[in-house]
């Protein structure tokens, strides 16, 4: 009992260590060696079980479909720093801007396909508030709206295939599966993967999308001044360089994405192999615009490097976190816990929501996924909730929770990159109505749980 | 005030070593890409796939992120929590660091460091290649990458502290003035 008193102590600790603000990976595992050192010391903690930690490093530089996460990284950021993303959303913006609305739209669906899929929510709503934010403001859209626009695609990008967020929780989700499937006696499970994930993610994905889109068009019928057409002869997107076409623009980066996906989802491919593809092809892309230079390449293979670097090291410092929290006992008091709630299994996974959305309000999706995941997963799979279901599950409840004033991460990135004549207020107004959207889908997906599984049983039979 | 100089030069004499193997560890990420793209082409245009090469692309990935971390450290951008930490003042975000890099950071290392040694010498002492058939060689390489990347991250926590305490000294002499 003393141990997984410990082990709670731990938890809360780490958390408060980690709103210091150094960075996440190594206070993870430091505070966890803390603990384990402080838990020897009290004869609670056999630190002979941090001798499997090496091995546990090199687990992760062979496991190979975590490969896929550089290869999308590069391609991420290659269509960034090409500026292929920035085009494609001025070109999309000239398409639809002169209709009421048009543009909004343009940032929903070019942030949702482009929000370069790093899993830091910051990064990602940073870049597409620099990109967009000021188009919009210029185009006379309201500071509400445009805030609310960029927070809710720029999050919806994070758990929209291809993703980092979802292979690392189809790795993570394969692990609980088989812890679960193991206690329930079922020797071979079925395994659970990123395809999966990818799949089970398309049609939520593309439900909130439709949502935001429905709102936008709502908006400029009933608010029409907040967000006017493109007025032609004011506007700065036109005429700078009046391109032979727009979709010589548009085509090239939708092909690539489309095959990019359509090749994983068709299980054609993995997600690795399909990386390489859209490493491949975004550089090409590049390269055929001339905006390819050595320079160039350089900085995207720099930028790569640091993001995916930073990735594994977070998962390092998590697994150090979980090999103590569980030294301790922290599992199965956890698990103990979900079992024994009032309600059952609702009531375990309500719970289990909650906790990560509260989470969500000072940790980014990475760290939550990392420390929760392996934790809660096994008991509420052995629950009977289905692996893949429970992660598209969290992964919306996390975007939500990033949108959530006061303390909703995409916010605080955003208003450091903002104008100063958005403000705070604006920010939190302008997400309102998407926030309201979000927990409308979470009820559509809990409701009829075949918009997330219909998919990956299509495709896995 | 000898000492201060020499912890600058000391720093930067570490910043300039982890900068290399960020330049090394872009070159991998590029050789990365081009790898898993070739296996790609040779298995549906020709299909065909050496095991080697498939190991290769491996051994790539864990070199980028690994030998990558130091120079992740150098940019500072190992994602942190920055909710307080931006509001802080330079000094206490200092002291922050160097509280980070003592209590936390440098403990891990040392772990990495000496429970990964066990397992590279016995690698080592028997020049461990694949287990897979046409698989590469000298997987006691691959192994001591892990050791590598706690030398290079270790020396850059090092370089980070240093740079942290001549905050902390600089900002309060100007403070009693």
């Amino acid at each position: 009992m003393e141990a997984e008193i410990f082990a709670l102590i731990m938890f809360g600790a780490t958390i408060v260590a980690l709103i210091m603000g150094f960075p996440v990976a190594l206070t993870l595992a430091g505070s966890a060696l803390f603990f384990a050192y402080l838990g020897d010391w009290f004869g609670i903690f056999n630190l002979g079980m941090l001798n499997v930690f090496p091995l546990r490093i090199l687990g992760i530089m062979k496991n190979e479909p975590l490969i896929a996460i550089p290869l999308f990284v590069f391609m991420g950021v290659m269509l960034e720093k090409s500026n292929i993303a920035g085009d494609l959303l001025h070109s999309m913006g000239r398409l639809f801007g002169n209709l009421r609305g048009g543009l909004g739209i343009s940032v929903l669906l070019v942030g949702a396909l482009m929000a370069a899929s790093t899993g830091i929510v910051g990064a990602t709503v940073v870049t597409m508030g620099l990109m967009s934010m000021p188009v919009m403001l210029r185009a006379g859209y309201s500071p509400q709206l445009s805030s609310g626009l960029i927070c809710a695609s720029g999050t919806l990008g994070q758990i929209i295939p291809p993703s980092i967020v979802l292979i690392v929780l189809g790795d993570i989700l394969q692990g609980a599966n088989e812890q679960a499937s193991m206690a329930r006696g079922v020797l071979v499970p079925e395994p659970v993967t990123a395809i999966d994930l990818f799949a089970g993610a398309l049609l939520p994905g593309l439900i909130l999308v439709s949502l935001y889109i429905a709102l936008q068009i709502a908006l400029a019928f009933f608010f029409p001044a907040s967000c006017p057409a493109i007025n032609e002869d004011t506007d700065n997107l036109q005429g700078e360089d009046k391109s032979p076409s727009i979709f010589a623009v548009i085509v090239p980066p939708l092909i690539l994405i489309f095959l990019v996906l359509g090749s994983i989802l068709a299980g054609i491919a993995t997600p690795t192999e399909s990386g390489a593809v859209g490493a491949v092809g975004a550089t090409l892309l590049a390269f055929s615009k001339r905006k390819l230079s050595i320079a160039t390449l350089m900085l995207v293979a720099r930028n790569s490097v640091k993001i995916t670097s930073m990735v594994f090291l977070i998962l390092i410092g998590a697994s150090l976190f979980s090999l103590v929290f569980r030294g301790f006992g922290g599992d199965s008091m956890i698990e103990e816990f979900l079992i024994n709630l009032p309600g059952g299994k609702v009531g375990a996974f309500l719970v289990v929501m909650l906790v990560m959305f509260l989470m969500g309000f000072f940790l980014d999706f990475l760290e939550i996924i990392f420390i929760m995941v392996p934790l809660v997963g096994p008991p509420l799979i052995m629950m009977g909730f289905d692996p893949v279901w429970l992660g598209i599950m969290i992964s919306v409840n996390l975007q939500t929770s990033f949108l959530t004033p006061p303390f909703g991460f995409s916010l605080f990135y955003l208003r450091g990159v903002a104008p100063p004549e958005v403000s705070t207020r604006h920010i939190y107004s302008g997400v309102m109505p998407f926030i309201a959207l979000q927990i409308f889908a979470l009820g559509i997906f809990w409701m009829f749980p075949q918009t997330i599984l219909w998919l990956p049983d299509l495709i896995f039979g | 005030m000898n000492w201060k100089l020499l912890l600058g030069f000391v720093s930067n004499l570490i910043d300039k070593i982890s900068l290399f193997f960020g330049s090394f560890a872009s070159f991998v990420m590029i050789a990365l890409v081009l790898n898993v793209a070739v296996v790609v082409v040779l298995r549906y245009v020709f299909s065909v796939g050496f095991i080697w090469m498939q190991e290769l692309y491996i051994w790539f990935h864990a070199t980028a992120f690994l030998l990558g971390a130091c120079y992740t450290l150098l940019d500072d951008e190992h994602v942190r929590i920055d909710i307080v930490y931006r509001s802080l003042t330079k000094r206490k975000q200092a002291l922050v660091n160097c509280f980070g890099v003592l209590v936390f950071a440098l403990p891990v290392i040392h772990l990495v460091y000496t429970k990964s040694l066990p397992l590279i010498r016995r690698s080592w002492s028997v020049l461990e290649g694949s287990v897979e058939a046409g698989g590469l060689p000298g997987v006691f390489l691959f192994k001591s990458l892990i050791a590598l990347f706690a030398i290079l991250l270790g020396f850059q926590l090092l370089s980070l502290f240093f740079k942290n305490v001549l905050v902390i000294f600089t900002t309060q002499s100007r403070a009693d003035r």
